[in-house]
């Protein structure tokens, strides 16, 4: 079986799918560290020099095009998929199961990837676009100048439905991840008695709760600090 | 009892098809399932109409022919259960009972709930056997199996490919289906030597057929009326990916 054939398999696609899936898992958790810095008291400094490491150092910038490319994967091959699924059965029933036997969530993994699509898109014009390509207010470190992005987050979460939009968002990464990682791993044969409450546990309270709720969390406080 | 029953009603592959309500009294909670068809299709034609076509066959929970999806559960509301051997007593009088075929692209309407389950025929045609004559039935443990694999391959080989699986899924995926035939062969040492091709042959086909891809929801593990097991749906992804990435044809 040639790369070509084996890519183009159900299971191909789902590999790839959920081998970009995990590395995006492995992204957020990186993305949540650095977001912390938001909230320490000290003007920003932190967040800025971070933001600044982030935006020029040539490993990360690497990794931030592959990161694109990933994402690109991602949604491309789930697409392809989900029509392929829904073209798999061109009469509906009439009566459905509802949650009897699936998870509501599990069901519902293209919708919740589109409102993260979505969430994300705004996310990048109102922060990254701004950091690239926009004007912002210049900071000053130890003499060295860096474009002072924590004022533009400071200020963009002064509005609440902007802070609304964000929960939205990570309510949607949550059970987008809560079934996610399980999935990937069950596609990559890892279900196993020994395994499965790890995966089960890393899936439901890292993925489906601490890290959504850690993110919530930055522009709520942040918020409530400017009420 | 008196029931409700809506009933699919398509003429051929073609017809676009409809539901239709008959009211059944006199139901028995003794009764199975098929059997309040059975009386239904009697009066349907003493009274010179057409009567419902359905799959069945042995009527034991063991051939995998009947096929309806009752309700929007696949062989009805009991766990591990075929339609055979679903009976009245699931239900109360004055109930309203919906049935339907199965649907999927891969399972076209024959007539009304009978659907064309061929596809799973063709997928077994594509690797689901032994090349060689394995003979007759040879002593135990002349060929020492692990406890645990005979048991695993045992409970995969309860697959009775009724497609309740398919019917069950969003996606209308087979994966329970394939995962539990590739899953009985992979695990016994007489499937070993066509393993690899095995898994690329069948998923190949499945692919073909026009069925979905798994989403792992789990609705066919829930559905299926002989318990196989997602561990399958797992196993086949192992089986699979192994083959794909080491073959070299």
């Amino acid at each position: 079986m040639k790369w070509s054939q084996f890519f183009n398999t159900s299971i191909g696609k789902k590999l790839l799918v959920g081998a970009t899936g995990l590395f995006l898992c492995s992204f957020v958790i990186v993305h949540l560290a650095g977001n912390f810095s938001l909230l320490k008291e000290d003007g920003g400094e932190a967040f800025n020099l971070y933001a600044a490491f982030m935006g020029h150092n040539p490993l990360i910038q690497f990794i931030a095009w592959g990161l694109k490319v990933v994402i690109v994967i991602h949604l491309v091959l789930a697409l392809q998929l989900t029509f392929r699924n829904r073209a798999a059965r061109p009469v509906k029933y009439a009566v459905r199961p509802g949650n009897q036997t699936s998870s509501w969530y599990s069901r519902q993994m293209a919708i919740m990837g589109s409102v993260l699509l979505i969430f994300i898109v705004i996310h990048l014009a109102q922060f990254w676009w701004r950091m690239h390509y926009g004007e912002m207010n210049v900071a000053m470190y130890d003499g060295k100048e860096t474009g002072n992005l924590y004022e533009v987050v400071w200020f963009a979460f002064k509005e609440s439905w902007i802070v609304a939009l964000y929960v939205i968002g990570m309510i949607a990464l949550s059970f987008h991840l809560i079934h996610g990682f399980k999935s990937a791993c069950q596609t990559f044969g890892l279900n196993h008695k020994k395994y499965n409450g790890i995966i089960n546990f890393i899936g439901v309270w890292l993925f489906g709760v601490l890290i959504p709720i850690g993110f919530a969390a930055i522009p709520v406080v942040i918020f409530i600090k400017q009420i | 009892m008196k029931l409700t029953l809506k009933i699919w009603r398509q003429q051929n592959t073609k017809d676009k098809g409809k539901f239709e309500s008959y009211q059944v009294s006199d139901v028995s909670k003794d009764m199975s399932f098929l059997e309040l068809f059975d009386v239904l299709n009697e009066r349907l034609i003493n009274e010179g109409k057409d009567p419902v076509a359905f799959d069945h066959d042995c009527r034991e929970g063991i051939c995998g022919a009947c096929s309806m999806y009752i309700n929007g559960r696949a062989h009805g509301p009991w766990d591990e259960t075929t339609t055979c051997q679903l009976h009245m007593r699931a239900y109360n009088d004055g109930d309203t009972i919906v049935v339907e075929p199965w649907r999927a692209k891969a399972f076209p309407v024959i007539k009304d709930l009978t659907v064309d389950r061929s596809a799973f025929d063709r997928i077994i045609q594509a690797g689901g056997y032994i090349s060689v004559n394995t003979g007759n039935a040879v002593d135990a443990n002349a060929i020492p199996i692990d406890k645990f694999d005979a048991d695993n391959a045992f409970a995969a080989a309860a697959c009775i490919g009724c497609g309740a699986c398919v019917a069950a899924c969003k996606n209308s995926s087979a994966m329970l289906f394939t995962s539990a035939k590739v899953s009985q062969l992979a695990l016994l040492p007489q499937g070993h030597p066509e393993r690899k091709q095995r898994a690329m042959d069948m998923v190949a086909q499945m692919d073909k057929e026009g069925f979905g891809s798994c989403t792992n929801t789990g609705a066919c593990e829930a559905e299926c009326p002989k318990g196989i097991s997602l561990t399958n749906i797992a196993r086949l992804n192992r089986e699979f990916i192994g083959a794909g990435l080491t073959s070299e044809g």
